[in-house]
């Protein structure tokens, strides 16, 4: 692990359980990732295939159960590593068939005693997180003003409440919102989606976090709003520059903010590098998911030419029913004759080709 | 609280006092519909000698009461919003000085007996919200259901026998009880058994539950742990505070009408008992005077608590 | 600790599973002691009607005064009066059953039909519904009962129509609340483009496929109620009136000899309404759990 690493994820697993089916949701199922100091990381991928849910992880919020199972989050920051889920495989017991887990035994509070117990003072100080649906996400009984000063006096120096009003107006300043005197006196209630997710960003940075997890910013907002947003955000970044990870279906927004990607589907990554490579069309060498996704960005010449959106074949990976081979295999059009019984039968590895690029494709694992 | 969101508030309150106004009206002619339509014209009796010569123009009986039912609605109310709820047929003496005489034992036993529903009811549901149905929870909940169905006149019957038999007093009435160093303890007896035996523990325990939970999942509560922030602090007001008062205001007719059971096993001298006494001996002035009485405690539990609702929630003077 | 477990790795149809396995084993044990107690109810009430108890309820032993339970000939012991109480409990369903059906019966189709009436059309109805609601939730149960009792001195069904009619805003409630969720769900909306009429769509599509858990869970609530009330006013001595039994009165009977550490005469029948009104209400909650879930997830 490089001295430059905020976060690694290895071999996460997080599952739900459906009562109603009697089956494992298989909701992230072996993630590895990587953010580096300075960076953001793009995450990318169509809905349910896991994103938002390894967020969650990292932070200890899921709330749903079973939850996380297994894996490792090492968090660093002033040089001190810290896994946030040391000891936790105590609290679980699993029975796995074919390789896949089958039966779980988890306590389930015991866990989360000790998740909040390794969280604590990382969760809102070191990691700050922001959500989709900024409407809902910020609580409707408490002021704009009151809900960032509660942030500012749990997480950083300042005690005094005055003080932390000063630098709730600071905040609300910076991510420039109309008005920050009258929004700090205001409820979410009488704000538009867009002035909630500045306030709700603005409260995110103002603990001052060394990593910044942005779930879904602009989902929930107005198309105008949206790019207004990512404006913002892009204005942010170059001057307040702290490290993010961020979370997002929507390649225009990773492609304008990311230095990294990842791009997940069905429960874990299929490759994973430099923002200029993953998104170009004619890199040397590519995911056939990812290229597919990338073929399905609304492209003026595509609809000249076909009078239509080219979409993805298939359907999108069902979580309970994960295949043994690769989790593409179904969709996948450049399966040939002399890999294929491998993409039906065995899952290909996520593994390093070239500097910083990895992927997890049989094409290129030969 | 700034000048801007005092308006909307006064203008919800103000609506919810015109609607309280206009349920007690309604209240008083349900009242007067039951009686008007039940044998013996008792209104007949009542009004007599209570007609003022201004309302007396109109067409009356030798006794000066009105003959038309509308005549005897309206002399009627006019007479018991002025607080003359006329005299006791039993008695003699006027209801309204005889119903406020006792009304605040009644008071005083049934905001006991709410604290104590209270209670025994928040922290079982506290506890079974936050850590779903554990070996301590679930026998927690089915110990409320077993209270709620206990039937509270034999729960009385055996906090006296137990009192009696075993510590040796007797609680006999408010401010008297057979053994005088025991002090305030007999009054407590009598409370305890209304806020178990209500019947409402379960359902109260059920909703405050359900209330927490689903506040405990909404996005905001999951903002506010992400931010280190406090999940308690954070869903006090809609999963808490406006559930409890809620619940306060929907649970008063019912420890009400418990009151009526255990004021008549403790023989605890209040509106309940005196309603108990009323319809035996058919003595309508006084019973109506306890129906009109507790429909304005009911009306006023919900006033307060639109009142809370209005105040706590920022959304609730827009809707 | 909890255990989770997935039986096969395709899961290809989940409505196979059977109810039992998809629901929570707490919510069966619920419903299961609840329909137990209600068969014995329905049960006991028939023997009743039909006068098939095991002795005379009115035959008084004064050789065999309160008897404990499991009196050889008495299994329930006997009462003050040497009188067979487990037939004396069986006659006392005699006094709610029927009324309490009643009361039921008015709550529930009054207040479908105000429910439907506020939901669907909503408006001024919807401003008239809630206006009576809140007048009928203004009346404590009891207390307006004594006042019909001052009045009328009526009988056990004409109180329990009074009890009918205050339970019509519980009803009325929880049906607009369902119609106003289809409404939002844009259900009713499809059925209408469909070219379903009114009447239709209220009949089979609100009413009958969505509204009868609700309907159900009500008439076991109501049910409770009207025993709470019976044996309240029977205790109070305006219900049911000795000899003839009922179990708020045999309480009240059995409470001079309990003084005396004579505990069994008011106790069983004390535990009778326990075990009853626990069952009524533990069906009731344990339906909904299993019936409205689809709803809360």
């Amino acid at each position: 692990m490089s001295e430059n690493t905020v976060l690694k994820i290895q071999d996460l697993r997080t599952y739900f359980f459906s009562r109603s089916k009697q089956v494992f949701i298989r909701s992230v199922d072996g993630v590895d990732l990587q953010v580096n100091r300075g960076e953001t990381l793009g995450i990318v991928g169509e809905s349910g295939s896991g994103k938002s849910v390894t967020a969650l992880s990292v932070t200890g919020l899921v709330t749903a159960e079973p939850g996380v199972i297994t894996g490792t989050i090492e968090f660093t920051s002033n040089g001190v590593t810290k896994n946030l889920l040391q000891g936790l495989e105590d609290f679980v017991t699993f029975e796995t068939v074919d390789g896949r887990i089958m039966t779980l035994e988890k306590d389930n509070r015991g866990w989360q005693k000790n998740v909040d117990r390794l969280v604590h003072r990382i969760r809102g100080q070191e990691i700050s997180m922001i959500f989709q649906n900024p409407r809902v996400s910020m609580n409707p009984f408490m002021t704009i003003g009151k809900q960032i000063t509660e942030s500012i006096m749990l997480n950083t120096a300042i005690k005094n409440a005055a003080e932390a009003t000063d630098k709730a107006r600071y905040w609300l300043e910076q991510v420039k919102i109309d008005s920050p005197n009258l929004r700090l006196e205001n409820f979410p209630y009488g704000l538009s989606g867009g002035m909630c997710q500045r306030a709700m960003i603005a409260m995110a940075l103002s603990s001052e976090p060394s990593l910044l997890i942005a779930d879904e910013p602009t989902t929930g907002l107005d198309s105008t709003i949206q790019s207004k947003i990512v404006d913002l955000l892009v204005e942010l970044k170059e001057q307040v520059g702290v490290t993010t990870m961020l979370i997002s279906h929507d390649i225009n927004i990773i492609s304008r903010l990311a230095d990294n990607v990842a791009v997940m589907y069905g429960g874990s990554v299929m490759e994973s590098g430099p923002v200029e490579r993953i998104l170009a069309k004619d890199d040397e060498y590519k995911h056939p998911y990812t290229a597919a996704l990338l073929e399905s960005i609304p492209d003026e010449e595509h609809i000249k030419l076909k009078g239509h959106l080219k979409a993805i074949e298939g359907d999108v990976l069902d979580t309970v029913n994960i295949p043994d081979g690769c989790r593409f295999y179904s969709r996948c059009n450049r399966v040939h004759a002399k890999i294929e019984d491998k993409c039906r039968h065995t899952e290909p590895d996520l593994r390093e080709i070239s500097e910083g690029r990895l992927i997890r494709c049989w094409l290129y694992l030969n | 609280m700034k000048f801007t969101s005092i308006r909307p508030i006064a203008f919800t309150l103000a609506r919810e006092l015109v609607i309280t106004a206009l349920l007690l009206v309604g209240v008083s002619f349900v009242v007067f519909v039951i009686l008007y339509s039940a044998p013996g014209d008792p209104f007949a009796l009542l009004l007599q000698g209570q007609v003022s010569a201004v309302q007396n123009s109109g067409i009356h009986d030798s006794l000066g009461v009105p003959t038309t039912w509308y005549g005897q609605y309206l002399s009627w109310l006019g007479n018991i919003s002025t607080g003359n709820f006329g005299t006791s047929i039993r008695t003699g003496l006027p209801v309204l000085a005889e119903i406020v005489r006792v009304a605040i034992n009644t008071l005083y036993l049934t905001i006991g007996a709410m604290l104590i529903t209270l209670a025994v009811a928040i922290p079982i549901a506290l506890m079974s919200a936050r850590q779903g149905t554990t070996a301590v929870t679930w026998p927690l909940t089915i110990f409320a259901y077993v209270i709620s169905a206990l039937p509270v006149f034999w729960l009385g019957y055996i906090a006296i026998y137990i009192s009696t038999h075993k510590f040796g007093y007797f609680p006999i009435t408010v401010g008297y009880s057979s053994s005088k160093s025991l002090g305030f303890i007999p009054f407590l007896l009598p409370i305890a058994v209304l806020g178990l035996g209500n019947g409402t523990i379960s359902e109260v325990v059920r909703y405050l539950r359900e209330e927490m939970e689903r506040v405990f999942a909404e996005d905001y509560i999951r903002t506010a742990v992400a931010k280190g922030g406090s999940i308690w602090k954070h869903s006090f007001k809609e999963g808490f505070l406006i559930p409890i008062t809620q619940i306060i205001a929907s649970k008063i007719p019912f420890i009400l009408g418990g009151a009526v059971v255990v004021e008549q096993v403790f023989n605890w001298p209040g509106m309940g008992r005196m309603a108990w006494q009323a319809a035996q001996d058919r003595d309508y002035p006084i019973i109506m005077g306890v129906v009109i009485l507790a429909a304005v405690i009911v009306r006023m539990g919900s006033l307060l608590q639109r009142v809370v609702y209005v105040m706590v929630n920022p959304r609730a003077s827009q809707e | 600790m909890r255990k989770y477990r997935q039986e096969s790795i395709k899961v290809v149809d989940f409505s196979d599973l059977p109810f039992w396995k998809k629901t929570d084993r707490k919510d069966l044990i619920y419903v299961g002691y609840g329909l137990i107690i209600l068969t014995l109810v329905v049960v006991s009430y028939i023997l009743g009607a039909l006068q098939f108890l095991p002795h005379d309820p009115q035959e008084i032993n004064m050789d065999l005064l309160m008897a404990p339970p499991g009196t050889a000939g008495h299994i329930l012991g006997t009462d003050f009066m040497g009188r067979d109480i487990l037939s004396r409990l069986i006659l006392g369903i005699q006094a709610y059953f029927l009324p309490g059906l009643l009361a039921i019966t008015i709550a529930l189709v009054f207040g479908t039909f105000v429910g439907i009436l506020s939901g669907y059309w909503g408006g001024h109805i919807d401003t008239v519904v809630n206006y009576f609601s809140n007048l009928v939730d203004s009346f404590p149960r009891l207390v307006i009962i004594l006042l019909v009792v001052a009045a009328f001195k009526p009988s056990m069904f004409f109180i329990m129509i009074v009890v009918g009619i205050t339970n019509i805003p519980v009803v009325g409630l929880l049906i607009k609340d369902k119609v106003l969720f289809l409404k939002q769900k844009n259900y009713i909306e499809a059925a209408t483009a469909l070219g379903l009429s009114n009447r239709v769509i209220i009949l089979k599509h609100i009413l009958w496929y969505n509204c009868r858990s609700v309907l159900i869970i009500q008439a076991t609530l109501g049910l409770a109620e009207a025993i709470l009330i019976e044996s309240s006013l029977s205790y109070l001595g305006f219900g049911v009136q000795e000899p003839v039994p009922s179990w708020g009165n045999m309480v009240q009977a059995g409470s001079n000899y309990l003084m005396q550490g004579n505990f069994w005469p008011s106790t069983a029948p004390a535990l009778a309404i326990l075990f009853t009104i626990m069952g009524l209400h533990l069906l009731g909650d344990g339906l909904n759990n299993i019936l409205e879930w689809k709803r809360g997830s």
